[in-house]
């Protein structure tokens, strides 16, 4: 079981201006004492085509947490608008908070997030190239995507990374549309990773 | 009997392996698959019993549901005393929960549903120790051990009192254990397994008693679960599926000899749980017939893979009742209500069945007494270690003691109502900040650090210790969030922005909706009911086009564009090492339910058109935005002119609390003292407030803000009345607080200005500055002491002007986030005395200068210590010394002090021991001892004792 839940994340500075950094609170309980920072990521997706134009906007390291609730400000400059497409600007992409402990990724909260121009003459008319100062940012807060996975919250990770290298089969056996966000049959876990479970 | 299928009890059509009703009959526990983890549901039972409680929407149907088990779980149980609920399932985890106070309701973050838990039941242990699927638990009797057994051939005993302390492990299963039960009379647990075999353990010595594999030699590993039962009198142990001459039985193994003679035939396929009723019968005595006495039976109820479920009496030959059909798949589990008049039933389909039994079919139900006594006969001892229960029935014998009892009832109800309106109260303030300050500030007043490596490190604020439902100290100055206080007052934002992100996204016009939302609702399966229903409505051409489904087709048309996006939600980014991403709370996105769904060619191609939907999408989000203008646009405009409006008003709100309370001013203090993080509570100005100073001569202060204007200037008035005598004065400044003693009188302003008069009225001082706002005044004697909000404390003697404490800070005693100033108070000679909220208290030296500790109410020498028996009571002290007040002089009648309480006896004790009177002393006690109804006979011999001797 999880030793970190997510109680809430509350989007802060919403909308706002494209340049405003992205500020989320986050609230979270512990069940016991983590020897281990946690490291939060904020992910802003550029483009929907390839993960290619995602931008680590923030990485942040939360600790020392003992077993409790606790709340933080995780606040990350605004996306860098040289590397995102021209074409992916304006209308709607997806920013990504996510969390790892020792390495291993536990939880994705993910939201939309619409850009557009606050101006209507802009937006009727929207410039070729994207007037970045004028885009507005609005982050869909209602609708949170949470995604959860199981890791192995006592062992460490590179023993994890060490199962998988000595027993990649079972993926490789899979056919390929199940290999991202499905489960695996259980049987087919390596022995180890079972205790994480 | 009556039977009835509670529809709205349901794991969404999973399977539901386990239920369990709780021992007060309230609630009810199930247990099996979640959408994609292991659920465990708690359930309200009223609805159950009464169909006006089921009708009533007041009424809670849902009281929490807990997705912490990674996988399916398959045995949901009560503790005896209704502490605890112990879950066992496929993650091969036990986990126990236990609820937990002081929490309201909540949602889980980022879950569909909005509903929230009426009850808060949190993990407080999780044991680890099977290798394979936790297949059934079970609580001993008296909640001493726990059981559970797995498919990896071992029962694990569990130190239910000092989890998770392991106790031993039974081998020598050869094949999955798949059912427990415990002799009601503690001396055995048995096992029943795939392997053919029933074992009886000893609970002694954790031995084998007996093997049984005779009834079980055809059996098929072919059932579930196998969840044997032990009769409630302890004779019978009744197996799950057994074979006799090929057919399924449910086998009767006799405690004595373990005898295999009888078994309960009928059932067409195997039996995977039988169910003893906790109550034993006897029959009634019917008017005329029979005179003699009937023989005391037992009544069990088994349920089958044939999907049956037959009840028996142990006094008949055939079964009381057998109902076909109930289900559509094989029975999981049965439990009996407390009354031993209903059955819950549950199945691998997913539904819950609910059998209501009147007394004249099963027979009258025997008290616990009559339980007691034929255990009694049978086993030479009772069972009955007094419970709680128990002692609720236990007749009062002595008036004086019904009086305390009810008495006790009524404080009872007083604190519980109290506890109710205080409870928000408290949660919504840490450390004497209310959340909201706490969170308006959290982003500048985090700590943040670099790392060696350069990288950002913040130190998460704490804001509540866990809380595991124990009334723990910390309990009182940290505490958990209350939805009330934040995640409500977040979602209004919340929602707002998401209307107005609705509306921005497209609010389309109604007569399109027929043309486009059939074509494109096929393709979102997450979408689920509403679009697909919608879609439906929509092409058999029925152009209800109400507000609701409207705005649903809006949201569905608004998702469709990003299904390439939605990948992104529940894809681990590949740089972790992943185990197995199992995404839960029902929001996996379509496009990976899509891709890993074969079954489903439409989404396929709908995978590799995205792109392009995508880019359509966008480039008819602006036109759809256009239109939205056009028909909805004023609502658009309010929603943009209703967020800075929103926003607007919160900033002079905070403006004004800046002035209010000149944080700005603050500065400077942190430049002397470095811990202004420490921070106490002000008191907040009030209008008016009047307090006694003293009563021997009689000094009353009356303090009166903003009595009038002058010159723009708004004037507070002190006056102060001294037998009768009265002075009054005026100040510039809003008072905040006030203290006095026979001598001096001093008033803390809104200003930190702190002015110090004589009795008569004189100021003794021009007007102090202090370094920050006021928390604590006290005077005493002629001195004046001073506790700031910056947590520095300072006293001087007026009199002699002199300095006692300078600006000491309280750092030195404030270790630690979670403690706060709980109490000062200012002894006659100028000693200043703290007591913090972990219960120490420390008094400042100032020859010395040091923080000496007076008091710890946690020092277990002090609480073991002999003289605590000898405090007199708080009544009996005149005179309450400051050291009596830090130590806290608060009488202790523990439940288990009967010996400490015969040191009281009257009659035996004469002497005057700590200067006071026994006999008083017991006559104060008396009602604290009436109070507990298991010293009742304690009670009654000591007052008697007293009246004997009162009237010598």
């Amino acid at each position: 079981m999880a030793k970190v839940q997510v109680l809430n994340v509350a989007v802060l500075d919403n909308p706002s201006p494209f340049g405003n950094p992205f500020q989320f609170e986050m609230t979270f309980e512990c069940m016991e004492d983590l020897p281990e920072d946690l490291e939060w990521k904020i992910i802003y997706v550029g483009s929907a085509e390839s993960e290619e134009y995602d931008q680590t906007l923030d990485s942040v390291l939360v600790g020392p947490v003992p077993a409790g609730r606790h709340m933080f400000v995780f606040q990350a400059d605004a996306p860098n608008t040289g590397l995102i497409p021209e074409t992916d600007a304006v209308g709607v992409t997806v920013v990504l908070i996510t969390c790892t402990y020792r390495g291993q990724e536990f939880i994705r909260i993910g939201y939309y997030v619409n850009n557009e121009y606050t101006d209507p003459e802009l937006r009727e008319n929207p410039p070729l190239k994207p007037d970045y100062t004028q885009l507005q940012r609005n982050i869909l807060a209602s609708n949170p995507r949470v995604t959860r996975f199981h890791i192995n919250w006592d062992g460490c990770a590179e023993k994890m990374e060490d199962t998988e290298n000595i027993d990649p089969a079972p993926n490789v056996m899979l056919p390929p549309s199940c290999a991202p966000g499905k489960a695996l049959p259980l049987g087919l876990l390596p022995d180890n990773s079972m205790d994480c479970l | 009997m009556k039977l009835l299928k509670p529809s709205w009890v349901s794991h969404n059509g999973k399977p539901i392996f386990s239920v369990d009703i709780h021992p007060e009959g309230t609630k009810f526990a199930t247990g099996g698959q979640g959408e994609d983890s292991g659920k465990v549901v708690i359930w309200n039972m009223a609805p159950v019993l009464r169909e006006e409680d089921e009708k009533n929407e007041n009424i809670p149907k849902m009281l929490c549901q807990m997705d912490n088990h990674l996988a399916c779980v398959n045995c949901v149980r009560w503790s005896n005393n209704g502490l605890y609920l112990a879950s066992g399932g496929d993650d091969k985890l036990v986990m126990v929960w236990k609820r937990a106070a002081y929490i309201g309701p909540s949602t889980v973050f980022g879950s569909s549903s909005k509903l929230a838990n009426v009850e808060q039941w949190r993990c407080v242990t999780i044991l680890r120790n099977h290798t394979g699927d936790v297949m059934d638990v079970a609580w001993s009797p008296h909640d001493v051990w726990l059981a559970s057994c797995s498919v990896d051939n071992t029962i694990v005993i569990w130190n239910a009192r000092k989890f998770p302390e392991m106790v031993t492990a039974l081998k020598g299963h050869t094949g999955l254990v798949k059912g427990l039960t415990w002799d009601p009379v503690g001396k055995y647990i048995a096992s029943q397994a795939d392997d053919h075999s029933l074992k009886v353990w000893r609970t002694m010595d954790w031995q084998l008693e007996t093997n049984i594999t005779k009834p079980f030699s055809e059996c098929g590993g072919t059932t579930h679960v196998l969840r044997l039962s032990w009769s409630p009198d302890g004779q019978y142990l009744v197996s799950a599926h057994a074979m006799n001459n090929s057919g399924p039985t449910a086998q009767i193994i006799e405690r004595d000899g373990w005898k295999t003679n009888m078994d309960f035939v009928g059932h067409r396929k195997a039996v995977t749980v039988v169910k003893f009723n906790p109550k034993i019968f006897k029959k009634k005595q019917k008017n005329g017939s029979s005179p003699k006495p009937s023989c005391p039976y037992c009544c069990c109820a088994v349920g089958s893979k044939d999907r049956s479920v037959s009840v028996w009496l142990t006094s008949l030959k055939r079964p009381l009742v057998v109902i076909h059909d109930l289900f559509d798949k094989s029975i999981m589990d049965i439990t009996w209500t407390l009354n031993g008049l209903g059955i819950l039933v549950c199945s691998m389909d997913g539904t819950v069945a609910f059998l209501d039994f009147s007394q004249d079919e099963l027979g009258d139900p025997l008290n616990e007494d009559e339980k007691n006594s034929i255990h009694q006969n049978i086993y030479g001892k009772s069972l009955a270690i007094t419970t709680e229960a128990q002692l609720s029935t236990t007749i009062i014998e002595n008036p004086e003691m019904l009086k305390y009892q009810q008495e006790k009832e009524l404080a009872e109800h007083r604190n519980a109502a109290s506890h109710e309106t205080q409870a928000p109260k408290l949660t919504s303030v840490v450390n004497g900040e209310s959340l909201e300050d706490i969170r308006k500030n959290l982003l500048k007043k985090q700590v943040e650090t670099r790392t060696a490596d350069g990288r950002r490190r913040i130190t998460p604020l704490c804001i509540a210790q866990l809380d595991t439902g124990d009334f723990s100290p910390a309990l009182f100055n940290s505490v958990p969030i209350l939805p009330g206080s934040s995640m409500s007052s977040q979602l209004t934002p919340q929602l707002s922005s998401d209307s107005s992100t609705a509306n921005s996204l497209g609010l389309r016009p109604a007569q399109d909706t027929p043309a486009t939302a059939p074509g494109k609702t096929p393709a979102e399966p997450k979408e689920g009911g509403s679009s697909l229903a919608l879609s439906g409505s929509a092409s058999t051409g029925m152009n209800s086009t109400s507000m609701k489904p409207n705005l649903l087709l809006t949201s569905a048309a608004k998702m469709e564009p990003m299904k390439a996006l939605d990948s992104r939600f529940t894809e681990r980014s590949k740089a972790t090492p992943g185990v197995s991403p199992a995404p839960s709370l029902g929001s996996l996105d379509s496009r990976v339910k899509d891709s890993s769904s074969l079954k489903d060619p439409k989404s396929k191609d709908e995978t590799s058109s995205d792109s392009e939907e995508k880019m359509a999408a966008i480039k008819s989000l602006p036109f759809n935005k256009r239109k939205a203008e056009m028909e909805g646009g004023e609502v658009v405009e309010k929603r943009k002119k209703g967020r800075p409006r929103k926003d607007a008003k919160v900033a002079p709100v905070s403006q004004a609390f800046l002035q209010a309370t000149p944080s700005t001013e603050k500065e400077p203090v942190r430049v002397v003292a470095p811990v202004a993080l420490l921070k106490l509570p002000t008191p907040t100005p009030q209008k008016a407030f009047s307090l006694q100073v003293s009563s021997e001569p009689s000094v009353y202060l009356e303090v009166e803000n903003e009595v009038s204007t002058v010159g723009g200037a708004r004037l507070s008035q002190l006056r102060c009345s001294r037998d009768g005598r009265e002075w009054d004065t005026l100040l510039a400044s809003r008072i905040l607080t006030a203290a006095g003693s026979c001598d001096v009188v001093a008033v803390a302003c809104e200003d930190r200005m702190l002015s110090v008069f004589s009795s008569c009225g004189r100021r003794l001082l021009p007007a102090i500055l202090l370094p920050a706002p006021m928390s604590t005044l006290h005077c005493s004697a002629s001195f004046v002491m001073a506790l700031t909000a910056a947590a520095t404390l300072s006293v001087w003697d007026v009199q002699k002007q002199s300095v006692l404490v300078r600006n000491e800070s309280l750092q030195t005693i404030l270790s630690g986030t979670d403690t706060t100033v709980s109490q000062s108070l200012l002894t006659q000679q100028g000693v200043p005395v703290i007591s913090l909220s972990n219960g120490k208290s420390y008094c400042f030296n100032s020859s010395l200068e040091t923080w000496n500790l007076i008091a710890d109410k946690q020092d277990s020498l002090v609480q073991c210590a002999d003289f605590r028996n000898c405090l007199p009571s708080q009544d009996a002290m005149v005179t309450t010394g400051p050291l009596a007040v830090m130590q806290g002089r608060t009488l202790n009648v523990c439940p288990h002090s009967s010996q400490r309480l015969s040191t009281l006896n009257p009659a035996s004790v004469r002497t005057q021991p700590g200067g006071l009177r026994k006999r008083e002393l017991l006559k104060e006690v008396l009602p604290v001892i009436g109070q507990n109804l298991r010293f009742q006979r304690l009670f009654t011999e000591y007052q008697d004792q007293l009246e004997l001797l009162r009237n010598k």
